[in-house]
């Protein structure tokens, strides 16, 4: 506080300093100046320029006096008229003292002085030629000489007198005059002194002030000391040239240097190994050579420092800079973090111990789960081949539990495998274009069985606006649905089971479905963990149902990677809400799907076909061609693919059933070396075997040259309709629903066929996507314009191209009619253009519904 | 000139320099006496005064000052013996010298004034001998001008005119 005080009313140090040397500058002048003045004025005084002239005026009365004398004397006694001349002679001495000296000046220029002075001059220069005269005459003469003596000493005295008088008011004026002066001095020195006194204030302040301070310094630096001396970090001062100068006790216990021992040495030398020392010169330690002026960040750094014992041990520095008297120093702070770098050490091996060891297990199981899968193929393989065989009816039941069992076992393995896939990253989500109509209708199809297992019925339907295509992953909605449909069929007995599906979301782009049931329902707190990993509700139902407890689980992570969400509402003994809500974008045209739903008939094949069969795995090899064989056909084997492409060669084969991983050659190797080679069977269709085919890795395979994929474990009656598929397009019945007979005018089939044929699904869905967009947007435009509007053409003529592209032949026709009125200035009915939209609205459906030639 | 009154000062000097004090003697004054010098001093030709006359006074190298004065008027010269040079002459000691004037006026001159430079014992005002109306024949004049130091009352009263007598000490 008293700081702030004092700095308020602070002026500039330059001022402050200015003003004091003026001050005293001008009071020694002006003490100086009178003090001249005065020392005139005295001077005055003691030059006196008077020498006693009181004396010297008096001393001429008595002068004459003894003259007088003298000629009395001398009429007694002649002898004595020496005397008498020696008298007048001093006395003519005196006066004419008077008459010429300077100190007189003043007392002659007085007229009264003047007249006087002149009537003794007078009588001296009248007795002057008788005293020089003979002394017979001189003689005679002295009682006349007495006579004029007395008649003049009365001019004598009154010419004393008149000095007197005039001398004494010369002096009063001169002694007015310094009192004045004196006066003046006087009162000056009392403003000097009081000018004194304020200064010798103001500084006992400052002195006050100083004396705060000081001791506010030493407050802080004992407080700084102690702070120094009990810091757990060694704490040291390093001058300009690295030597050390102060060293706290924490730091001659992490160094083993005492203070007097570490003083004055170099600290790069006593406290870092040798070695290490010189190669930091060019790093952190360039701190002391560009003195200390770096980044905060540049002056903190960990080294290896090392002790007065010679350990060595890891050390963090934090270096600061200050200027002191001029002079750069550096303080250190110095930690020892050996126990922090063990400490991080060790929770680093911990961790990546514990990530390795999860790794490895994750792999493990991915693994496994692959791996148990092929002898489970085997083993559903063969029973189905069992069927063939003559059974009797114990036998048949037999085969239906291994089946069952088999078939449980493999959807256990599967959920696993899903699982770790998950876990792992390496599941990824597809988006393409899909029918919601489809996929509720084969969910429905795929649990009916279950549901009249269970005397439930299941149906669907839509609420709110219906609508036909959407783009997501298609396989994992279905796999969730199937999940949740299961799962209520399961719970249900003897009720209804209900799946919705709404469109929500402002454009339409969420897909929510709801699976209900009225079966027991679900206890609230129960709610919030069924999503969770292994969570069976009824472990006696979970032991007899089987289940691993991993369906809702996989099915949260499923919807979460594609973008939705998934959860559950329920009333115990009403029953239960399962929902699932999915981006699906903006609606698509759906193309067919490649496998569209089971056919509810068979299609056999009519002919035998000649197969070649390239497996690496001897049970897989074996359990399909006895299902070929078994349907009549001839299966040659190859036992990978470059067998397989040595086969192929040599022989034209009607298909090629593929395995994709293979010692020796891949499959998709083995087919693009069969396409592009001259082989007999080069243009035979080649279907890829796969366990777990990812979108990406289908695209790998038609990318090398095969016609289509199926699943292992290969199921008889997929294979043999994938067969009729490829090979003969006549018996196999295209899709389910029938399809509308597009209108010939308007589409150019072949057109659209060759446009589409070649493309990728992706990029087919995407083009038709954008065209119908673009369409969509400038039709009703065109059809709501007025004939004269600006710019029309330009959007009849891109649009007429657009058609030309896509086989719209009848759209196309109408708009080139339209750009050609417009190019010839010809006026354009209106109707014209009216007429578009309805053109359009009919060219798109045919196109939606239009399939591309399996 | 006379031989003697030019050989005095090779006589005064051989006197000085020479001969023990005891030994040394004064000539005696030939013109009319104007100086009598008493008390304590090594050197006598009267009795155990110092008697000097015109010619004793102009053959002890005398110095010509050249002053003003309160008494006089303009600037003036001066020509006498320094009052320090007659100290040394006649070997007087003591604190202080008594000069006295015709008129019978007194003044003590103290030590510190018998010094170079210092009051001499004029006897030629504008080298003109000077009377008795004049202030003469002798007259203690110090160089007021050239040192400020001798402007001042006491000086001025020490600077006696028609001076004949001097005695050393009290």
């Amino acid at each position: 506080m008293q700081a702030a005080a004092a700095t308020r009313f602070r002026l500039p140090g330059w001022v402050r300093v200015a003003a004091l040397v003026l001050g005293i500058g001008s009071s020694l002048t002006l003490v100086a100046g009178l003090s001249w003045m005065a020392r005139q004025e005295v001077d005055g005084l003691s030059t006196a320029n008077s020498d006693n002239v009181q004396w010297g005026l008096a001393q001429a009365q008595v002068e004459l006096l003894q003259f007088q004398l003298a000629l009395e004397e001398a009429e007694d006694d002649p002898d004595r008229l020496g005397d008498v001349k020696r008298r007048f002679d001093v006395f003519y001495s005196r006066v004419s003292t008077l008459d010429r000296g300077e100190v007189h000046r003043s007392l002659r220029q007085n007229p009264e002085f003047g007249a006087l002075q002149r009537r003794v001059a007078s009588f001296l220069e009248d007795s002057a030629p008788l005293i020089d005269g003979p002394e017979p005459a001189l003689l005679a003469a002295l009682p006349q000489l007495g006579d004029h003596a007395r008649d003049i000493s009365e001019d004598v005295r009154a010419l004393s007198l008149s000095g007197l008088g005039i001398f004494a008011d010369a002096s009063d004026k001169q002694r007015e005059k310094l009192a004045l002066t004196l006066a003046l001095l006087a009162s000056f020195l009392a403003v000097l002194f009081a000018g004194l006194v304020l200064l010798a204030v103001s500084l006992a302040r400052v002195a006050r002030v100083a004396d705060a301070r000081a001791q506010e310094v030493q407050h802080t630096a004992a407080r700084l000391r102690t702070i120094v001396e009990t810091s757990l970090d060694a704490i040291m001062m390093i001058d300009r040239t690295g030597a050390i100068r102060e060293f706290n006790p924490a730091a001659e216990r992490i160094f083993g240097y005492g203070l007097d021992e570490a003083r004055g040495r170099n600290a790069i030398d006593l406290l870092l190994p040798a070695e290490e020392a010189a190669s930091l010169k060019d790093g952190p330690l360039r701190l002391f050579d560009e003195g200390g002026r770096l980044p905060p960040s540049d002056r903190q750094f960990e080294l290896t420092a090392v002790d007065r014992a010679g350990r060595r041990f890891p050390a963090e520095f934090s270096v600061g800079s200050a200027d002191i008297d001029g002079d750069r120093v550096f303080v250190a702070f110095v930690r020892d973090i050996s126990r922090r770098k063990a400490a991080e050490d060790g929770l680093t091996e911990a961790r990546d111990r514990a990530l390795a060891g999860e790794r490895t297990k994750a792999e493990f199981v991915a693994v496994m789960s692959h791996e148990m899968r092929t002898p489970l193929n085997g083993l559903l393989g063969s029973i189905q081949l069992l069927r063939d065989e003559e059974l009797n009816r114990t036998q048949s039941a037999l085969l239906d539990r291994m089946e069952a069992s088999g078939r449980l076992l493999l959807g256990l393995v599967n959920d696993v495998l899903d699982l770790a896939k998950v876990e792992a990253g390496k599941m990824k989500i597809e988006r393409r274009p899909f029918s919601i109509t489809q996929l509720l209708d084969g969910v429905v199809e795929t649990t009916s069985p279950l549901a009249a297992a269970n005397s439930d019925e299941l149906s669907w339907s839509w609420v709110g606006p219906e609508r036909e295509g959407a783009v997501g992953d298609v396989r994992r909605i279905r796999q969730i649905l199937l999940n949740l449909v299961g799962n209520a069929l399961k719970f249900t007995q003897g009720a209804r089971v209900d799946i919705e599906v709404e469109m929500l979301g402002p454009d339409g782009g969420l897909a929510e479905f709801r699976v209900i049931d009225t079966g027991i329902g679900i206890a609230a707190d129960d709610l919030g963990r069924i999503f969770n990993d292994f969570e069976t509700l009824d472990s006696s139902y979970a032991r007899q149902a089987g289940g691993t407890g991993l369906g809702l689980g996989i099915a949260r992570r499923l919807a979460g990677l594609m973008g939705g969400e998934i959860g559950a509402e329920s009333e115990p003994g009403e029953g239960s809400l399962f929902w699932l809500r999915v981006p699906v974008g903006p609606p698509v045209a759906v193309p067919a799907s490649p496998k569209g739903t089971t056919s509810p008939a068979r299609p056999r094949l009519q002919r035998p076909l000649d197969l070649l069969l390239v497996e690496d795995n001897e049970i897989n090899r074996f359990v399909a061609r006895r299902m070929l064989e078994g349907d009549g056909h001839r299966v040659t084997e190859a036992v990978n693919g470059r067998a397989g492409v040595d086969l192929a060669e040599a022989r034209a084969f009607d298909a090629i059933l593929m395995d994709i991983s293979m010692p020796v050659m891949d499959g998709p190797e083995a087919t693009r070396l069969i396409r592009t080679g001259r082989g007999a069977s080069a243009r035979a269709p080649i279907i890829a075997v796969t366990a777990h085919a990812l979108p990406e890795e289908v695209a790998r395979f038609r990318e090398a040259g095969m016609a289509d994929c199926i699943s292992k474990p290969i199921n008889r009656g997929e294979l043999l309709d994938l067969l009729a598929r490829l090979l003969d397009p006549e018996a196999a019945p295209r899709d389910a629903a029938p399809s509308p007979e597009p209108e010939a005018d308007l589409i150019d089939e072949a057109h659209l066929s060759d446009l589409l044929t070649g493309l990728p699904e992706a990029s087919r869905a995407t083009l038709l996507e954008r065209f119908l967009k673009e369409m969509d947007e400038a039709i009703p435009r065109l059809a709501a314009a007025p004939p004269e509007e600006e710019g029309l053409v330009a959007v009849v003529h891109k649009c007429a191209g657009s058609c030309g592209t896509f086989g719209l032949i009848g759209l196309r026709t109408a708009l080139a009619r339209i750009e050609s009125a417009f190019k010839r200035g010809d006026a354009v009915d209106a109707a014209e253009l009216r007429a578009l939209a309805d053109l359009w609205q009919r060219s798109r459906k045919a196109l939606v519904t239009w399939r591309l030639p399996a | 000139m006379s031989f003697l009154s030019r050989s005095f000062p090779a006589i005064l000097t051989c006197g000085l320099f020479g001969l023990p004090l005891a030994a040394q003697s004064l000539p005696a004054p030939e013109g009319e006496p104007l100086l009598t010098v008493t008390g304590n001093i090594a050197l006598a030709n009267q009795g155990d005064a110092a008697v000097f006359d015109q010619a004793m006074l102009e053959a002890m190298d005398p110095v010509t000052i050249t002053t003003s004065t309160i008494w006089t008027e303009g600037v003036q010269t001066f020509t006498g013996v320094p009052l320090a040079q007659l100290v040394d002459l006649l070997g007087a000691e003591g604190e202080v010298m008594m000069a006295t004037a015709i008129n019978d006026y007194t003044v003590e001159i103290p030590r510190e004034d018998w010094v170079e430079n210092g009051p001499i014992v004029a006897f030629l005002n504008n080298g003109e001998p000077m009377s008795i109306r004049d202030k003469g024949p002798l007259w203690i004049v110090y160089p007021y001008n050239d040192n400020p130091d001798y402007q001042t009352e006491v000086i001025y009263s020490r600077s006696i005119w028609q001076l004949d007598q001097i005695h050393f000490g009290d």
